[in-house]
């Protein structure tokens, strides 16, 4: 983030604060003697488009990057899942995205999808993740932050959207090439599009946080 | 015979070594790092926040302490204080968030507590050989570093008056930074000396707690509530410093119009520049115990006499206890005063864009500014000037040279003589100002360089 970034943000009144609902699973969560919290791997805090919220995120993912080592965590942006609705637009959301990270124990990789995609891309560019995964962008901003801190960047999309406009200029905003996963952009969260797309992302995690 | 000092020093390598653990220290590794700087940080107490934790020896925190700069203008820009927290944390609060900052970022395996730095000493040109005062009965360890980052903070040493006939005084006299519990005031007549932010928090302590207060200052300051136009007063102001210049002197009169008559009607003198030049009080209560007269306003004191107190006016009176609310003045011992600018013996050393040191280029200080605002993002962006600094420097010696010329002149720009009111306001900056010029330094810094 630049100094100027910061210095409008500052006097810019702050959304208004609300309750988000935040659902998470640390790897002693899973009652699995062979499943050890690992330190060195950086929590993983994730966000969605889906109206659902935090909820989505249930079904499999936390069970999964939780299995890794890591502490697994999903935020409700205002209005979404168990977070009441709250005056702000896109800004607004990442707010909440940056607020609820900084809840994480440690620094974490920020994981959006769809509109979260977005919301977590402006959030990267406010807080120092330790990794940005950008699932199958929707309404993505024309030109993202910088993120701060220089962290790696992921993007993810299925088959039908890979050659989309949209992919195309965020592929270029952050000059890395997307990794595809079969299957809907919308059936990410359980059945075997998830699995596939939760191994790329776990693979990728995995050598670099 | 054993000469400990002697032992050969430990090389870390291109290792950055920072000195304190306080937020601009915690400020300083966490930027370092994430610049991919190793960083070693050493903290003379047992425990991290400097200041703002009263475990620490010596901490300034007096009674119901809150941050007098609200929680937006305070936070560090890359990890925001929780939103639910009140718009002026408390002390305590403050301790949480730093040492979650600390935490969330695994600042404290790079720290070594209980570890005094007791000499820093330029070798090999631009490296640092740096000394650890030693525990009981250990040796001197002496490493070697790439470069120092000075984060010791300069609220440690008191300022404290010498009146006439004050040492042979017979009441309690204690300076602010000793008054740890309101219990002390509680049933006594308490005279407060000093009308900084501290004078005035304490003299409204003593409002509600002592039997009687009396509030000596010696000339008059802007008085503001914490709140102006519905909002923290501190984001009020800085939002007027973004709008067009023709605009601001116009729109702050018309701010802190209100505060301003209320404080002429105190009688207190209003100083002719704006509140952003020097530090104002930020206390709301504070008026109001003067107009109910739960705290009487004096001039200066002139003399001390047996149990009495005599003021510049001609009155006198008979405290139970004396508190010297007057301020603190840097004292930074572990280098020599040369490499800080200073020549003359002065207490406040002469830096260059207010870190670097003006004759070695890997040694800087941060956090050595009374910017008016929250000190925390001030520091951020310093260290954040200081990790691209040290980066460029290593890697490309011929921008370092530019960059340095910019830096002399951004200094020269920014050294326009302090108001000159008050020793204390060396370390006074135009935060607008300050920032921009810390932006310019940054925006150059980080230019790619030209192939
Ligand atoms: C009463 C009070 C209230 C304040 N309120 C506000 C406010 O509302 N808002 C705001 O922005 N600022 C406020 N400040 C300013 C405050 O200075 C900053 O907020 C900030 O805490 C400064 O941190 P620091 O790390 O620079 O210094 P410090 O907190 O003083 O930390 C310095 C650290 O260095 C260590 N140290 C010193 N010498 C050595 C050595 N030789 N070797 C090793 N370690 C050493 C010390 O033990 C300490 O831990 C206030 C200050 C005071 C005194
Ligand atoms: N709640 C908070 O967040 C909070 C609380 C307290 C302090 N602080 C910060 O901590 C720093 C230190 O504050 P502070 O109030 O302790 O000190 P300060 O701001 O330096 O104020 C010292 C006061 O004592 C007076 N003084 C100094 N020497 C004197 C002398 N010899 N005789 C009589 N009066 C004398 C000064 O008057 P002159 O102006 O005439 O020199 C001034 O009024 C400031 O940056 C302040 O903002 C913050």
């Amino acid at each position: 983030m630049s100094l100027t970034a910061w210095a409008r943000r500052a006097r810019t009144p702050e959304p208004a604060p609300v309750a988000r609902e935040i659902a998470y699973l640390e790897p002693a969560d899973l009652f699995d003697s062979d499943i050890k919290d690992d330190p060195e791997a950086s929590p993983v805090l994730c966000c969605t488009g889906d109206p659902a919220g935090a909820a989505a995120f249930n079904a499999s993912w936390l069970k999964r990057i939780a299995s890794t080592g890591r502490y697994a965590g999903a935020v409700s942006v205002r209005g979404q899942g168990g977070t009441p609705a709250a005056e702000g637009g896109l800004d607004a959301r990442a707010h909440d995205v940056v607020q609820a990270a900084v809840t994480v124990p440690r620094q974490a990789v920020l994981i959006g999808h769809r509109e979260g995609a977005a919301w977590a891309a402006l959030a990267a560019g406010r807080y120092p993740a330790a990794g940005l995964v950008l699932v199958s962008p929707r309404q993505f901003p024309k030109q993202p932050p910088k993120p701060v801190g220089g962290p790696p960047v992921l993007l993810v999309v299925s088959e039908s959207e890979s050659q989309s406009k949209e992919v195309q200029s965020v592929t270029a905003a952050y000059g890395v090439a997307p990794l595809t996963f079969a299957g809907g952009p919308d059936d990410v969260f359980k059945g075997a599009a998830a699995d596939g797309l939760l191994d790329a992302i776990l693979s990728w995690l995995a050598p670099k946080n | 015979m054993q000469e400990y000092s002697s032992q050969a020093a430990y090389d870390r390598g291109e290792a950055v070594c920072v000195i304190g653990a306080g937020a601009s220290g915690l400020i300083a590794v966490k930027n370092l790092r994430e610049n991919g700087f190793e960083v070693d940080c050493y903290e003379r107490d047992t425990v991290l926040g400097g200041l703002w934790n009263p475990q620490n020896q010596h901490s300034p925190l007096y009674p119901n302490t809150h941050l007098v700069t609200s929680r937006s203008q305070t936070e560090i820009p890359d990890f925001p204080m929780p939103d639910d927290w009140p718009d002026y944390p408390s002390a305590a609060q403050m301790l949480t968030y730093l040492t979650s900052y600390a935490k969330h970022f695994g600042l404290s395996e790079h720290i070594w507590y209980g570890s005094e730095i007791s000499h820093i000493e330029p070798v090999e040109g631009s490296r640092f050989e740096v000394v650890v005062k030693p525990a009981a009965g250990n040796a001197a360890r002496r490493l070697r570093y790439a470069a120092v980052v000075i984060a010791t903070g300069h609220h440690w040493e008191p300022n404290l008056p010498s009146y006439p006939g004050q040492d042979q005084y017979r009441g309690t006299v204690l300076h602010s930074s000793q008054l740890k519990d309101a219990s002390r005031l509680r049933g006594k007549n308490v005279l407060v000396v000093g009308g900084g932010n501290s004078g005035v928090d304490i003299a409204c302590e003593a409002a509600v707690n002592a039997a009687g207060c009396v509030h000596s200052v010696r000339r008059g300051s802007w008085h503001l509530p914490k709140y102006l136009g519905g909002e923290p007063a501190d984001f009020a102001l800085a939002r007027i410093g973004a709008r067009p210049k023709f605009l601001r002197r116009f729109l702050t009169d018309r701010l802190v119009k209100g505060p301003r008559r209320l404080a002429a009607r105190m009688g207190i003198d209003v100083p002719d520049h704006g509140p952003a030049v020097e530090e104002p009080v930020r206390n709301g209560r504070y008026l109001e115990h003067v107009g109910d007269g739960s705290i009487r306003r004096r001039g200066e004191v002139a003399r001390f006499d047996g149990l009495d107190v005599a003021f510049a006016d001609g009155t006198e009176m008979r405290p139970d206890l004396v508190v010297f609310a007057t301020g603190y003045r840097p004292k930074i011992t572990c280098v020599s005063p040369r490499l800080l600018g200073v020549e003359d013996g002065s207490p406040f050393p002469r830096l260059l864009a207010r870190m670097f040191s003006p004759k070695q280029e890997t040694l800087a200080v941060v956090g050595l500014v009374e910017p008016g605002v929250g000190v925390l993002p001030i520091v951020h962006w310093q260290t954040h000037a200081i990790a691209h600094w040290l980066e460029v420097r290593r890697g490309d010696p011929e921008r370092a040279v530019n960059f340095k010329t910019q830096v002399v002149s951004e200094s020269a720009q920014s050294a326009a003589e302090p108001d000159g009111t008050s020793p204390r306001h060396q370390l006074a900056v135009d935060a607008e100002e300050y920032l921009a010029s810390l932006g310019r330094i940054i925006d150059t810094l980080e230019q790619e360089p030209a192939k």
